[in-house]
């Protein structure tokens, strides 16, 4: 309980952060930050697997993602000046509030276990429920990556020159 | 000292085996002895176990950089620092001196606190790895069930510090540095994982001691039961070997800090005490990765052959380490550094269909071994791994290795 009120605001404070921050980059280290401290939370809970897959994932790989592509796309002083102008507010909150909206039914919809029933789940029987019953939604996560990618290429592409080999980008 | 005031119940606490948990043991009964609670028992435990890792690693990496240069000296014909102490052998300390009273020089463009931070980030997490590592029968400092995953959980927060410490310098060399950096461990970090991934498959278990556990025994009375004497675990292993160099950013990977193309790469505007720490992390992250090498491939802390097992086991773990260590010097000496486009064609083309392959040969391989068909499961795997290996190896020659270079004013 101590760790939850001790980390949840930094992670809000980062994740704050990550969207105010000017510069790209303090915003995408900020938001790396912010998921690092998510997996400590994790780890706290005595989710370990979870915890360690998350900052695997999200820092390991995610936010390496995020500034290599900030690397290759350049944005320059363009996009401190859009991350300056107010009008780029409303379009960010409409962005956020559907999110908002499942994530606060879906998170309404769980049953808290109750305390001291914390046995942690083994990792067959994760495996097993992520393959078997979320097989879709694993499914469509790996179809909506591979569109990242892709949309990554694209945007790394220089239009004028021929394509590039696809090995060095 | 007065061997009785020792309880009994710790017979073997000086037997060669535990020698390196004594300073823990001892810490731990002088703490109980004073009547001290138990939580503050356990932590200090675990912090002098903690101490103990950083200072056998910290020592090591004194001495491998003395033995790294006396090795290259000796492959170039050279004699190699001779003139601190005997043999060069006071080398390290004066290197350390002269680290700690440089200037520390911080870039008026740069990020101050990033720039600070980045060198201890780099640190942080080989150190966090060389935690896990089973070095003995009784000697792993932190057994953590899910060791494996940890190991590669914060192995991969690597490229992130590298990136910063490239950023935050505000310099060119620096960025482009760290960019050829993220490139490429990305790159050799999915075959790595891949061909551990084999491991986790036939072992069932992400458990590092329990790994190694697996490897006991021997196949006809004197091949040693480690996973690199299977037709998976050699490519897996060599795949891993490779991977692991290109990880270290070692030579012929070491185009990150290519010193005689970007002069330093993401520790170009590093000077002083952070500059050591950029050093000492990655040789930490050396012995940290071979160490997971041997733990995955080479039967971590087993002994090579029977009827050794007199010796203590941490003693065969670390024998293994230096002979591994010591092909890494000796590729360093050998080999011309890559190009980019060569490096990236390697992994792309070359070493992840290979890794992705040992994955259905581990699975092949543990089905018809728990069937009691072991004859079988070697006509089946290495087949499977030989002919893709053949024709990769030949395509990549043929076709896609780069064209011979010519050189308009050398040749006429």
């Amino acid at each position: 309980m101590i760790a939850l009120l001790i980390l949840t605001p930094l992670i809000l404070f980062a994740a704050l952060g990550a969207v105010w921050k000017a510069r790209p980059v303090h915003a995408a280290l900020l938001l790396a930050l912010s998921l690092a401290l998510n997996a400590v939370l994790y780890l706290v809970m005595g989710a370990d697997f979870i915890g360690l897959v998350q900052f695997m994932v999200y820092v390991g790989a995610v936010a390496v993602l995020i500034v290599f592509s900030l690397l290759i796309t350049r944005p320059g002083d363009e996009a401190e000046e859009l991350a300056r102008r107010p009008r780029s507010v409303l379009p960010g909150i409409a962005c956020v509030l559907p999110v908002l909206a499942v994530l606060v039914f879906t998170v309404s919809k769980v049953t808290v276990p109750e305390s001291g029933s914390t046995a942690s789940i083994s990792l067959e029987t994760l495996g097993k429920a992520l393959f078997t019953t979320h097989a879709p939604a694993v499914l469509a996560l790996a179809v909506l990556l591979t569109a990242v990618m892709i949309g990554a290429a694209l945007f790394a592409r220089e239009p004028a020159k021929k394509p590039q080999n696809p090995s060095d980008s | 000292m007065n061997l009785s005031a020792i309880p009994s119940a710790t017979p073997s606490l000086f037997s060669p085996e535990l020698l390196p948990r004594l300073p823990q043991r001892l810490v731990e009964i002088i703490l109980q002895s004073i009547g001290a609670p138990e939580w503050l028992v356990s932590i200090a435990g675990f912090g002098v176990a903690a101490g103990t890792v950083v200072g056998v690693f910290a020592g090591a990496f004194a001495l491998l950089s003395l033995i790294e240069r006396k090795t290259l000296a000796r492959v170039q014909n050279r004699i190699g620092p001779n003139r601190a102490g005997w043999f060069g052998i006071l080398q390290p300390v004066a290197d350390g001196i002269k680290m700690l009273t440089k200037e520390d020089i911080v870039p008026a463009k740069a990020e101050k606190l990033l720039h600070l931070l980045a060198p201890i980030l780099i640190v942080l997490p080989s150190i966090l790895a060389l935690g896990v590592i089973p070095y003995g029968r009784e000697w792993t400092p932190v057994p953590l069930e899910l060791g494996l995953l940890f190991f590669f959980a914060v192995g991969s927060m690597t490229e992130l510090s590298i990136f910063i410490a490239g950023w935050a310098s505000g310099s060119k060399f620096p960025m482009l540095g760290a960019m050829r950096a993220i490139s490429q461990m990305v790159s050799y970090e999915l075959p790595l994982m891949i061909a551990g991934l084999g491991v986790i498959m036939v072992s069932g278990t992400l458990s590092l001691p329990r790994i190694v556990e697996l490897q006991s025994g021997f196949h006809l009375g004197f091949i040693p039961a480690w996973n690199i004497c299977t037709p998976w675990g050699l490519v897996a292993g060599l795949l891993f070997y490779i991977c692991s160099i290109a990880e270290a950013n070692r030579c012929p990977f070491d185009l990150p800090e290519g010193e005689s193309e970007i002069v330093a790469g993401h520790m170009t505007e590093y000077s002083g005490f952070k500059y050591a720490l950029f050093f000492m992390g990655e040789y930490l992250g050396l012995f940290a990765i071979s160490g997971l090498g041997i733990t995955l491939f080479l039967g971590g802390w087993q002994a090579p052959f029977p009827g050794l097992d007199f010796v203590p086991s941490w003693f065969w773990f670390f024998g293994k380490l230096a002979l591994v260590i010591f092909s890494f010097l000796w590729i360093r000496a050998t080999y011309p550094r890559v190009r980019i486009d060569q490096l990236m064609r390697f992994a792309w083309l070359c070493m992840i269909p290979m890794a992705l392959l040992t994955l259905p040969a581990a699975g092949i391989w543990t089905l018809l071994n728990r069937g009691g068909h072991g004859l079988l499961a070697w006509l089946v795997t290495v087949p499977l791994l030989l002919v893709p290996w053949v024709i990769i190896a030949v395509i990549f020659n043929r076709r896609l290795a780069p064209a011979t270079r010519t050189y308009r004013f050398a040749d006429s």
